[in-house]
């Protein structure tokens, strides 16, 4: 479903990732790990289609198309999603037209009908009820006044209307307490399906006690320097990741 | 505009001969002190130049009803600067023109603007010229049902001075909403001058919208007194008129007094709109709140002048003012001039004001989901200017004026920004 060959991009001058290689099978969810700086957040926004971010080599098929090639709502639309390590608040703008104004694209290059509101309304229902919230979020700002549990939750929500082939889940466990991890986790672990693909992002291995990947990347200066299964997510519990660290990799972290 | 044209708008008034020697009088106070120009500090921005080269003239035809929609509340329609057509249901809204000599009119009419400190000369003409406009009086003991009153201008060239007059009396309630329009690309000049008197714990809620003709000229003054404990709450929705200048003047003269001053204006094409707020604490314990937004997009241009002062003496005074714009094109320009000026110690005071472009990063989150480029910024768009909206406690009002604010946003494409 997604192959990343060589990939370099870098924010203005500066090189953050440096010959990424990842395969990414339907049915599949991958975890990529790594210190803070090691790029796996500008991997995630690379994918999403972000500006402010140079491909400087390399490249990255999905679904047999060239990804980089697509504008950011094209990727959607073909079914990239990311769930955003900061969700931004969007005064002014309901939850629900967000929503429904997204999905109703999607469909339409899905070929589907665009659903009016109230079929809308029993579509989002049953995901309300599946992440555990009120139908009141509705109707509320997206994210404005959020907690950061709400935020989290409503990216996932978001995921679950759209019903991506492929998720990018940024960070996503991070700031949540055990119960929204919990039910975050059911949420994700609900759009498991064998033409799907999810791919994880995050620093500790935690998040990884409710959704078990099937294969664990370790991201440092730029590079996958490790893969392997559930056993190398827990041995960097135990261990850190100092061990994997190549010598000159000590990078604070970059944003454009 | 010579002084004969204006002279000559003068014989079309009617009156009794005592009115109209009052009309001649502020008619040369008027020649006096001449149209405002940018060199009076409080016109810095905006120029009436246009109308010193135009030749306007008293209205000749009541308006026909060139545009109708359903007003929920009651109606009172003036075309032309003439009421031409007042609901019977309607117990406490009149024509002015009809009650110019009861006792009422004769001792409120020019109370507020004829001491007006902020340079008067338009409400000057205003006086002299006045054609009609609405008497609202409501006595106490009364809860007054929604008033709309629809301005519609039809004729080229025309001077519509339009003049108003509202009284609540004390622990009283109303609701006014302004509608000014024109037939599009049409050329006239509307200049209305509002008085309202609030007695003690009256409440108003006064909205405003102006959709005048893009060749029009919109010059407004309302002036507020408010007595004890009473709430003046305006929300002021300014998208029409090539030119426009809104003036709003308020006096919180007695304790407890509180006014909310919120709106929106949005300066596309070529628009100026600016719109000057002033409000006096003039007791203790008197509230004031300004919420404004701006959108200039195109070569508009927008102001917003914000003033106020709390006098000696006016202790434990609250008054905040924010204002959020928007600029969306590199053309487009929008001036912000918030001031506070206290002269007592025990008050609590706040301002803000910002100018910015939509937010890319926004942007982003919902091409993300798969929303196109232009689409998520007319998204972005529309949730900014609904929130001036949300101000309004009636969802009634606030869904009748929806879609008017909707059709006035300007389309969004995406044009780089210098």
């Amino acid at each position: 479903m997604l192959e990343i060959r060589n990939l370099h991009v870098s924010i203005g001058d500066k090189p953050i990732l440096a010959g990424i290689e990842l395969d990414v099978k339907a049915g599949e969810v991958h975890a990529i790990m790594g210190p803070n700086g090691s790029g796996k957040s500008t991997l995630a926004q690379v994918l999403a289609g972000r500006e402010g971010y140079t491909v400087t080599a390399g490249s990255v098929r999905y679904l047999g198309q060239d990804l980089l090639a697509l504008e950011p709502e094209q990727r959607a639309r073909a079914g990239v999603f990311l769930a955003f390590q900061y969700p931004l608040e969007i005064p002014g703008v309901a939850n629900v037209q967000l929503l429904r104004t997204a999905l109703n694209s999607v469909r339409r290059q899905r070929g589907e009908s665009e659903l009016d509101a109230l079929d809308f309304l029993d579509t989002v229902k049953d995901k309300l009820a599946l992440l555990g919230m009120d139908e009141s979020f509705l109707y509320r700002a997206v994210n404005d006044g959020f907690s950061g549990g709400e935020k989290k939750r409503n990216e996932i929500l978001q995921m679950a209307v759209l019903e991506p082939r492929l998720a990018i889940l940024d960070e996503t466990d991070s700031g949540l307490d055990i119960d929204a991890l919990k039910t975050v986790a059911n949420g994700v672990n609900a759009l498991k399906h064998p033409e799907r693909a999810v791919i994880l992002v995050t620093h500790y291995q935690r998040l990884l006690n409710y959704i078990v990947p099937d294969r664990v990347h370790v991201l440092a200066g730029g590079r996958i320097v490790r893969s392997g299964d559930t056993g190398l997510a827990l041995e960097l519990e135990d261990r850190g990741y100092g061990w994997l660290m190549p010598e000159s990799s000590a990078r604070e972290e970059v944003r454009p | 505009m010579t002084p004969t044209l204006y002279r000559q708008a003068l014989e079309h008034s009617s009156g009794s001969p005592h009115q109209i020697a009052l009309r001649k009088v502020a008619l040369e106070r008027f020649f006096t002190r001449g149209l405002p120009t940018p060199r009076d500090e409080d016109w810095k921005y905006t120029a009436l130049d246009s109308l010193e080269r135009a030749e306007l003239h008293a209205p000749l035809h009541a308006a026909e009803d060139w545009a109708s929609e359903d007003h929920p509340g009651i109606v009172m329609k003036f075309g032309n600067g003439r009421l031409t057509d007042a609901d019977p249901k309607s117990i406490h809204a009149h024509g002015l023109a009809d009650h110019i000599d009861t006792p009422l009119v004769v001792h409120y009419l020019g109370l507020l603007a004829d001491t007006f400190p902020g340079g008067a000369a338009l409400a000057d003409l205003n006086s002299a010229l006045w054609q009609d406009g609405l008497l609202l009086h409501v006595p106490a003991g009364w809860k007054a049902a929604p008033l709309f009153l629809v301005h519609s201008a039809s004729e080229a060239d025309a001077m519509l001075h339009l003049r108003h007059l509202v009284v609540l009396e004390a622990g009283t309630e109303a609701v006014l909403v302004e509608h000014a329009q024109g037939i599009p690309e049409l050329t006239y000049w509307h200049n209305s001058v509002t008085e309202i008197i609030l007695g003690e714990g009256a409440k108003l809620t006064h909205l405003k919208l102006d959709e005048d003709s893009a060749a029009a000229t919109h010059t407004s003054l309302t002036l507020v007194e408010q007595s004890r404990d009473s709430r003046y709450h305006a929300l002021s929705i300014h998208v029409g008129g090539r030119v426009a200048r809104h003036d709003t003047w308020v006096n919180l003269a007695e304790t407890g007094a509180e006014c909310q001053l919120d709106g929106l204006f949005i300066a596309d094409a070529r628009r100026h709109i600016d719109q000057h707020l002033h409000v006096e604490h003039a007791a203790p314990h008197t509230t004031s709140r300004q919420t404004w937004r701006g959108i200039a997009a195109g070569r508009g241009r927008g102001i917003f002048d914000a003033r106020v002062v709390v006098q000696p003496g006016a202790q434990r005074a609250d008054a905040q003012q924010s204002s959020r714009n928007l600029l969306l094109s590199p053309y487009a320009e929008i001036d912000v001039k918030p001031q506070l000026e206290i002269y007592t110690d025990d008050v609590k005071c706040g301002h803000g004001a910002t100018v910015g472009q939509l937010d890319e990063a926004q942007v982003f989150y919902l091409c993300s989901r798969g929303i196109d480029a232009d689409a998520a910024r007319t998204l972005l768009l529309r949730g900014f200017a609904e929130e001036a909206l949300a101000l309004l406690e009636s969802a009634v009002l606030a869904g009748w004026m929806e879609p008017h604010l909707l059709a006035a946003l300007p389309i969004q494409r995406k044009e780089p920004i210098a």
